[in-house]
């Protein structure tokens, strides 16, 4: 059966390529280029794939800034179908984030199937799939490393400390993905450039009256390592050993 | 003060009740099968949850007991907590401070630490949370008073359909509580390369353990032995990564330990800048070294 299919991508710095300032410790952000959250790229491909495979069409929001195009471009070549950029993020706040995509889901239509990561990789809150569930009052099939769909009915495989699940239900819902869930594809180059002429609907988020945590401090945790590393195994091996056995004496 | 955590274990709840019991009345929401052993951190009150856990029937046995009426609400920050949190947060308009791992309480606010930008920085707030997540394992679970009051709840139906569960197989590893751990990333190569770093597993009486690609993606090791973010914190006195590159994420798992050893053949590999001790080269030429220099 055909889906309409949501999946909601986060643009994030590239936090791999954070240094932080060895005198003050503070993350140097300045020049860093932007992309796509990890988790989000596991989303689309989840979004796509089940597209792939039962028909229907991918939508994909962004709630970013004047700079999410190239994140929605990069969306559009690995399949997704239509982009709406809402502007006015300004930092982490899944509150504020959650009330304003599922604001645009609901105008979307009511009977999506909702697709975002688990945990995003810079700030990791794991709020919005519960509150977009709560919101949209669908049901949630969370932390999924395998979606399929049977007719209306969505099964997902369920990953837990204590234990796998296999859990299902009809759409509408909100599918949760992890980083095992599938490999994100690399675009060829054709898709690519045709994704690049594909029109972007642009939006503005309303101001929602939502409390703003203070920031006090964000800084590099202090590492006190000694760091003596060893180019010369031979030394290195001497040294580590030593280090070892003063240990488990 | 009153407040109430939820966790599905006794050593998070009991870690988070030692935390707060000395500011103020603990209430605390436990899978059945884990309330005996949380009686013995000084919660007032444990109501013990029976029934299929899904986020959404452990959110409305929680917003039951109106979670508005205590002044914070506390979840141990797993899969399914997370979950919960999310939908008490939007469902009761509760501001929620997330993935915190350590907290003061002053005049009605709340101070948070969390690490952010993937682990590069920590990030301390203030705000008027009145939800926390708690990173697992952050607080010592430490004997208190015994509890006296026990409530059963019976979880409602999901709307969400069970077809399957299967249970993890329990193995006697505990990397949390070991003194050596050697551990290995994806510079291993292959499975079979784990008998290679075996021998010196053995001269250093250690556990086995590993990153999140060798435990989740590849399954070369079991979950339970991966380190990290996601994964197990360990605090071992010495920890011996064996091409493992050191992201972040990795790092978050294994700061606690005293020493920490490494081997990477890329002398810009960031787990460098969080060792002790460091050796340039190839795993498969210096563990065979270390084994040797460890039996003189
Ligand atoms: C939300 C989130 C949570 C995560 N949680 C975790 C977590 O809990 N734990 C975790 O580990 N990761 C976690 N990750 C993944 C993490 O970002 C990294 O991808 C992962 O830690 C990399 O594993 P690795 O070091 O084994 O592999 P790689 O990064 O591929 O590193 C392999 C290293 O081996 C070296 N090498 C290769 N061959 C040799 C050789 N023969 N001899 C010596 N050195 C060699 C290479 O130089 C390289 O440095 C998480 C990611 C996200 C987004
Ligand atoms: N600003 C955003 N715009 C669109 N999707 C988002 C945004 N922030 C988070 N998400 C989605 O929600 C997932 C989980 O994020 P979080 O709950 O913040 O950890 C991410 O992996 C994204 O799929």
């Amino acid at each position: 059966m055909p889906f309409n299919i949501i999946v909601l991508v986060k643009q994030i710095i590239d936090i791999d390529q954070i240094r932080n300032d060895p005198k003050t410790g503070e993350a140097l952000l300045q020049n860093i280029p932007l992309r796509i959250e990890n988790l989000s790229k596991n989303a689309i491909e989840a979004g796509v794939q089940l597209k792939e495979k039962n028909g229907g069409k991918v939508t994909c929001i962004i709630f970013g800034t004047d700079k999410s195009n190239a994140a929605m471009k990069e969306a559009y070549a690995m399949g997704v179908d239509e982009g709406y950029i809402i502007k006015g993020y300004k930092g982490n706040n899944p509150q504020r984030t959650a009330k304003i995509l599922s604001e645009k889901i609901k105008a979307l239509g009511n009977n999506s199937v909702v697709i975002l990561g688990n945990q995003s990789a810079d700030s990791y809150t794991g709020m919005l799939p519960g509150m977009l569930s709560s919101i949209l009052d669908i049901p949630l099939l969370g932390n999924a490393v395998s979606v399929e769909a049977d007719g209306n009915n969505i099964k997902v495989k369920r990953v837990l400390d204590e234990s796998d699940e296999i859990i299902s239900s009809p759409a509408p819902c909100v599918i949760s993905v992890t980083q095992e869930i599938n490999q994100p594809r690399l675009p060829p180059v054709l898709q690519i450039m045709a994704a690049g002429r594909k029109p972007i609907n642009m939006e503005d988020a309303k101001d929602e009256d939502v409390p703003v945590p203070k920031i006090l401090s964000n800084l590099a945790p202090k590492s006190e390592r000694k760091k003596e590393i060893y180019e010369d195994v031979d030394r290195g091996v001497e040294a580590v050993a030593k280090a070892i056995r003063g240990e488990i004496r | 003060m009153k407040f109430l955590i939820f966790a599905e274990d006794s050593k998070n709840a009991g870690g988070i009740a030692s935390k707060l019991r000395n500011s103020g009345n603990v209430h605390a929401i436990i899978m059945k099968d884990q309330v005996e052993a949380s009686s013995s951190y000084g919660i007032k009150k444990i109501y013990g949850l029976t029934g299929k856990p899904f986020a959404d029937n452990v959110a409305e046995s929680i917003t039951k007991l109106n979670p508005s009426s205590f002044d914070l609400l506390v979840i141990s920050s797993t899969t399914l907590g997370r979950e919960v949190a999310g939908i008490i947060s939007a469902k009761e308009k509760l501001l929620c401070a997330t993935e915190v791992f350590d907290f003061t309480l002053q005049n009605g606010k709340i101070v948070t630490k969390r690490f952010f930008y993937g682990g590069k920085t920590i990030m301390e707030e203030e705000s008027e949370a009145k939800i926390i997540t708690v990173t697992p394992g952050s607080f010592d679970p430490q004997n208190g008073e015994k509890t006296t009051e026990f409530e059963d709840i019976q979880l409602p139906q999901s709307k969400v359909n069970l077809i399957e569960t299967k249970p993890k197989e329990k193995s006697s590893t505990n990397i949390e509580g070991a003194n050596i751990i050697v551990s290995v990333g994806r510079g291993i190569g292959k499975k079979e390369s784990i008998e290679k770093i075996m021998p010196l597993v053995e001269a250093t009486h250690g556990e086995l353990a590993g990153s999140r690609p060798v435990c989740l993606d590849y399954k070369w090791l079991s979950e339970e032995r991966q380190v990290g973010l996601s994964g197990k914190k360990v605090k071992p006195k010495v920890y011996i990564a064996l091409g493992i590159s050191g992201q972040i994420q990795h790092i978050a798992g294994m700061r606690g330990s005293k020493i920490v050893v490494a081997v990477n053949k890329d002398k810009d590999a960031p787990i460098f800048q969080e060792s002790d001790y460091g050796i340039v080269g190839d795993i498969f030429m210096v563990v065979p070294k270390l084994v040797e220099a460890l039996k003189k």
